[in-house]
């Protein structure tokens, strides 16, 4: 195992690396900018080190600064958590070549899923269903119009390199598809510096689906069950799941061994996730794979009882798997919400500021992964995830109960600071939501209603 | 230091008979400390206070803000006209590195304005020792004094530097890092060895201004 470990990520994600170090007996360093010279994870982690700005393109984004930061504190391994270089194949290559190990999957598996185009035709081969549409990019908006007649409207546009919800546009009649060919394009462009589309069918009422995988360097591998994450904005989620609710135990059962064949086969080691959209017939399309830690991890953590982080490492040190399939058992529900700094009444805009007052909520089967602290100043740099509040119940019922509960007991409070609990509030007092009917649509639904309901309410 | 600057206490008023002037004239004025590296404060008169008076008051709440302050002077600005007074001061930390905000300053308050009229001032008289810059590091890695082993380095203690001028560079991943002058002066110290692993914004090098 790892003497030393560089963390190379802020915000509650760093914390709970940090803290998996600790409880491994890793030393722990962690890198920040200016802007955090006050985070906790700077205050707990044995080391630290200023590795830029407050633009993260200087300073969390620099692969040269990171690496002469595992230099300098002497660490074996660099654990990437979620955003920033997790997912770039680049990165992972230059730690390689640097002596550091990167905690994720090899460059070369990386490289072969971020591409969204190859992960497709990769999984297809892997005997995986894709959502009907194009497997190769689309080369031309005429070879689009054409696809999409054949698959049929609405479609979406999707940037080969794009992923975490961006790059993709919604398409619902022909004449719209011209322009949003071209406009798909030339924002993939700007965002990753790669212009390939491709188009598929839109499902629209999908429930969002997803399983935990762990595989070893061995050939080894286990899936940890299904978790939903259709309460999304935008593309963002806001509540996650596990295991995935109202599907039939052969649905979720041929999901699940489906991801993990995908898995295996294109050799992806470490902890990864592998996304679906599973429609109201039960039919379930891939996504994508991610090759890292997912915010929602704490869920199957929770229905498990492994610690994904502890496996993480363990498997980058190149230990073997420590289960067989039968040995993964799941007990009970987990949910989790997330708690951004955020205002849901104006667009879901950021709203930083000093936390004058923060209380987190605590109890039986309750966790708080968060950063925050009375006191603490939410920048404006980064992105606006301040807490995620996770729950464990025997049943779902209980569950959603034990999280509401835990939702009014948290206190977050500053000048201009809102937060998105009254939202996430709305979405567990949802009918359909309760009853596990929902799909990717209800936070648009919900939205939606409030206009009226502020008039009726006039 | 972070976009967000930290402030610190230094504020005086001038014309008013107690401190709570400073809040009914509104004449405070923050001091903030930008990139760790000096500190300043600046002083503005209410209007309607005659020229040489203010120019009296002015001088002597130097005087006394300088004997307040927590670090070493870097600059003194005396304006009659529309009466101003901004003085400029290292912080205590200011090679240390995440920089603690100084304790503040005390609130200087003036004697009533009416006080015999004096000589025009052109320069306090006040001694200002000089005031060290420190040249920080552009990114993390390692620092070395010298263009390559052996050589000389780039620069020597009492050395004159112009703005722009390499003093040492910073390795980063094999990519060599220039580090240059922001400002003129003389290299009084330095702070990093050659060889040696620095982090981002650390201070390397301190410079007499000239």
């Amino acid at each position: 195992m790892f003497s030393k470990v560089l963390i190379a990520n802020r915000g509650e994600i760093a914390l709970r690396v940090l803290r998996a170090c600790r409880e491994l007996g890793i030393r722990t360093a962690v890198v920040y900018s200016t802007a955090d010279a006050d985070s906790a994870a700077v205050r707990l982690a044995d080391e630290s080190v200023l590795i830029g700005p407050a633009a993260s393109r200087r300073s969390y984004l620099n692969p040269a600064a990171i690496v002469e930061a595992a230099r300098l504190v002497g660490a074996q391994a660099v654990h990437p958590g979620y955003g920033f270089l997790s997912e770039d194949a680049d990165f992972a290559e230059i730690c390689a070549d640097n002596g550091l190990v990167f905690v994720g999957p090899s460059p070369q598996v990386m490289a072969a899923l971020a591409d969204k185009s190859s992960a497709r035709a990769l999984m297809s081969r892997a005997g995986l269903p894709l959502p009907p549409g194009s497997v190769a990019p689309v080369p031309t908006a005429a070879d689009a119009a054409r696809v999409a007649a054949e698959v049929g409207y609405p479609v979406i546009v999707k940037a080969a390199a794009g992923g975490g919800g961006r790059g993709m546009t919604v398409v619902s009649t022909p004449t719209e598809l011209p322009r949003a060919y071209a406009r798909t394009r030339a924002a993939a462009q700007i965002a990753f510096g790669d212009d390939r589309v491709y188009v598929e069918r839109y499902l629209g009422s999908a429930r969002h689906v997803e399983v935990q995988v762990l595989c070893d360097a061995h050939g080894n591998g286990v899936h940890l069950g299904t978790r939903d994450c259709s309460v999304q904005r935008r593309h963002q989620k806001l509540v996650e799941e596990a295991p995935a609710p109202a599907l039939s135990a052969a649905t979720l059962d041929a999901i699940a061994s489906g991801a993990l064949r995908g898995a295996l086969d294109v050799g992806f080691t470490g902890a990864g996730t592998v996304e679906f959209l599973v429609d109201s017939a039960e039919q379930f399309h891939f996504l994508e794979i991610n090759c890292r830690i997912q915010v929602e991890h704490p869920v199957t953590e929770m229905i498990t009882g492994i610690d994904l982080v502890h496996e993480q490492l363990r498997l980058a040190a190149g230990r073997t798997l420590r289960w067989r399939q039968e040995e993964i058992v799941t007990n009970g529900v987990a949910v989790e919400c997330r708690v951004n700094v955020e205002d849901p009444d104006r667009g879901f805009a950021p709203t930083p500021g000093r936390l004058e007052r923060f209380v987190p909520p605590g109890g039986p089967f309750t966790r708080v992964d968060t950063h925050g602290y009375p006191g603490y100043v939410v920048g404006p740099h980064y992105d606006s995830l301040l807490a995620k509040v996770a729950v464990w119940a025997p049943d779902r019922e209980l569950a959603l109960n034990r999280l509401e509960r835990a939702l009014d007991e948290f206190e977050v409070a500053g000048p201009g600071v809102h937060t998105t609990i009254p939202f996430v509030r709305r979405v567990l007092d949802d009918a359909g939501f309760r009853k596990g009917r929902h799909c990717t649509g209800l936070v648009e639904t919900l939205l939606a209603d409030l206009p009226k309901q502020s008039r009726r309410n006039a | 230091m972070s976009a967000e600057s930290v402030p610190t206490g230094a504020s005086a008023v001038n014309g008013g008979p107690a401190a709570d002037a400073v809040t009914r004239t509104g004449s405070v004025v923050e001091a903030v400390t930008d990139s760790g590296a000096s500190t300043e404060g600046t002083l503005a008169l209410p209007s309607g206070v005659p020229g040489d008076a203010a120019l009296v008051g002015l001088r002597r709440q130097a005087l006394e803000l300088l004997t307040d302050l927590a670090g070493p002077v870097r600059r003194v600005r005396l304006d009659s006209g529309d009466a101003v007074l901004e003085v400029e001061w290292h912080s205590p930390g200011d090679a240390a590195h995440p920089t603690p905000p100084p304790p503040a300053a005390s609130v200087v308050t003036a004697p009533p304005v009416a006080v015999p009229a004096a000589p025009p001032i052109a320069v306090p008289p006040v001694a200002v020792p000089a005031a060290r810059h420190a040249v920080r590091s552009p990114i993390v890695g390692t620092f070395y004094r010298a263009p390559e082993p052996g050589a000389a380095p780039f620069v020597a203690i009492g050395d004159r530097v112009h703005p722009g001028q390499v003093v040492g560079i910073v390795e980063a991943m094999k990519l060599m890092n220039e580090v240059t002058a922001d400002r003129a002066g003389r290299i009084a110290e330095v702070l990093a060895d050659d060889g040696q692993p620095v982090e981002y914004d650390q201070p390397l090098l301190a410079v007499d201004p000239a």
